[in-house]
């Protein structure tokens, strides 16, 4: 309890010396900060989640055995485009610092996406592969009912 | 309700007034009923078994050791920038910023998958209804805003500087630095609520679940971390040469620039090519000197000589290792007789700037690898790296090493 305390206060204070420096400091500006916090904030919430979710509901429409691999996928290639974007656009760039973004980021964005998509291709065929043998054996053994593939439980349904 | 409308409509007009009382209350109160549990019913409508507490814990905890690694590696940046009088930096390791720095841009950029997923993951309690329970509920809400306003804003702003893109309206090294503390505040406060949590479920394993959930769980985190290792794995090369080639998204490539070194000003762009190719140039030692010294470039030539193996290590995280060549800044400071003591001032052939000049400490200017660079690689140094003579030290931030020096000042 005494501990928490402890991290309350030093919690509250820090955010203080933090907030003080940003209204105070002349090189930040706090109406221009202000909008990109909660432009940050609002964003996220509001415009990356609700795609997320999107994507979440419409690949839960996948076979269970594709599911995961794409999802994964998914999260790998938006966060690698999400964070190499800047560099795609290319506003940094200036003509006389010819080192300063020197590689074709558009390309190379292209090139990472290909192999992170291979990579969840093989995935999802080699569990798709495995399902497929699973539901062989059962059949096999002879249990008179079809095999079905039933969505495994870890995969969740939707994921909203 | 139809059949005491009707009624009322046969009854006198007392009633009719109490009939309709009745039924625009009702109506009221049904409105609000629904406005109230609609979005109660939100929350549950996320069906993913991964809205959960263990993988908040995991993604928590994780994200939790980078911002703090952050922080820690920022703070040693920003204090060896502006050092406070008492602090005295040493000069050794020689890679130490190089490394902290490093450290500090790839933090970050792993972070980027994991505040995201981790955001997603409590997102539904971003719309649960009624927002608050308590007062003291109510009092952290705010502070949840800070914590991932602070959070978003550190990494948007710190990807897109690394980028070399300035699209906000702040100075960006203030308001990184300042936000920073925000956002380690508000993550204590949200620590101290929340390690019970980490506690019950990462730490102890205490809480069970689902026999199917664990599958789920882990292959949900392995692809956040898979998305965290994709990036990093694609822009360390930047500051660890040896991958130099597999950093196919980094903003700098070791290797790539005039004399194989990457350049973050050019000569053009400081305005000063013209003082630095001017044959009339002259290296002037003054201040609290037994005697002012002046040298021309032919006479720092002809002054001993020596190389180092030194990075250039910039805030932005990349750094690149090269040879250089040239006078001790030893040597030529105590030919002019500076106390052993004294803090010097480098003063570039800038005009302008944040960086013209830079202050170097007696650890750093005693050090026998700190130089007046006079070559680069085997090579008289090319304009862009600060012809014709640039400072370069060990374990030094990048915009200190200061170019196109031609004034040193005892101070």
């Amino acid at each position: 309890m005494k501990g928490r305390a402890v991290m309350y206060a030093a919690g509250l204070v820090l955010i203080g010396v933090g907030l003080r420096g940003v209204v105070v400091d002349a090189d930040v500006g706090v109406a221009g900060w202000a909008v990109w916090f909660a432009g940050a904030v609002v964003a996220h919430d509001a415009v990356l989640v609700p795609v997320v979710l999107a994507a979440g509901v419409a690949t839960g429409r996948l076979p269970a055995a594709w599911r995961r691999p794409v999802r994964a996928a998914l999260i790998a290639g938006g966060c690698v485009s999400l964070v190499s974007l800047p560099l795609v656009l290319g506003y940094g760039r200036r003509a006389d610092v010819p080192s300063q973004l020197p590689l074709p980021y558009g390309r190379n964005l292209a090139v990472v996406l290909a192999v992170i998509a291979v990579a969840a291709v093989l995935a999802g065929a080699v569990r798709a592969g495995a399902a497929r043998r699973a539901g062989r054996r059962v059949r096999l053994r002879g249990s008179g009912r079809r095999a079905r593939k039933a969505p495994r439980r870890g995969d969740g349904g939707t994921r909203g | 309700m139809i059949a005491s409308v009707a009624a009322s409509v046969l009854g006198p007009p007392r009633a009719l007034l109490r009939a309709w009382w009745r039924a625009s209350r009702r109506a009221v109160e049904g409105a609000l009923r629904r406005a109230l549990e609609v979005p109660a019913a939100v929350p549950g409508r996320f069906t993913s078994r991964l809205h959960d507490e263990r993988v908040a814990a995991w993604l928590g905890l994780a994200l939790g050791v980078c911002v703090l690694t952050a922080f820690a590696t920022g703070l040693f940046s920003h204090f060896m920038q502006h050092p406070p009088g008492w602090a005295r930096w040493p000069s050794r390791p020689v890679n130490l910023y190089r490394v902290t720095q490093g450290l500090h841009v790839m933090c970050g950029l792993a972070a980027v998958p994991l505040l995201l997923a981790k955001l997603w993951t409590v997102y539904p309690r971003l719309l649960r209804w009624p927002p608050a329970r308590s007062v003291a509920e109510a009092a952290g809400r705010p502070l949840v805003l800070l914590l991932v306003g602070g959070a978003l804003f550190q990494l948007v702003t710190g990807v897109l500087n690394i980028s070399y893109w300035y699209a906000f309206p702040f100075f960006f090294t203030t308001a990184h630095y300042w936000t920073a503390y925000v956002l380690v505040g508000a993550l204590l406060i949200h620590v101290a609520n929340e390690w019970h949590k980490v506690r019950r479920t990462v730490l102890t394993g205490a809480v069970m679940t689902g026999p199917g959930d664990a599958a789920g769980r882990r292959g949900f985190l392995l692809g956040v971390a898979a998305a965290s290792g994709v990036i990093v794995a694609t822009t360390v090369g930047e500051a660890f040469s040896p991958l130099a080639r597999l950093a196919v998204l980094a903003p700098r490539r070791p290797g790539v620039g005039s004399q194989g070194l990457p350049v973050n000003k050019s000569a053009a762009g400081a305005g000063v090519g013209a003082a630095a190719r001017d044959p009339g140039f002259r290296l002037t030692v003054t201040g609290r000197v037994t005697r002012e010294l002046a040298w021309s470039l032919p006479e720092l030539r002809a002054l001993p000589s020596h190389a180092a193996r030194l990075p250039i290590a910039c805030v932005e995280g990349w750094s690149a290792e090269a040879v250089w060549e040239g006078v001790r800044l030893r040597d030529v400071l105590e030919a002019a007789g500076a106390d052993g003591g004294a803090r010097v001032r480098v003063e570039s052939l800038e005009r302008g700037g944040r960086y013209r000049t830079s202050l170097v400490d007696p650890p750093h200017w005693r050090d026998p690898l700190t130089l007046l660079a006079l070559r680069l690689n085997g090579e008289p140094l090319d304009l862009d790296h600060g012809y014709p003579c640039r400072l370069i030290a060990p374990d030094r931030p990048g915009v200190m090493q200061t170019k196109w020096v031609h004034r040193l000042v005892v101070l």
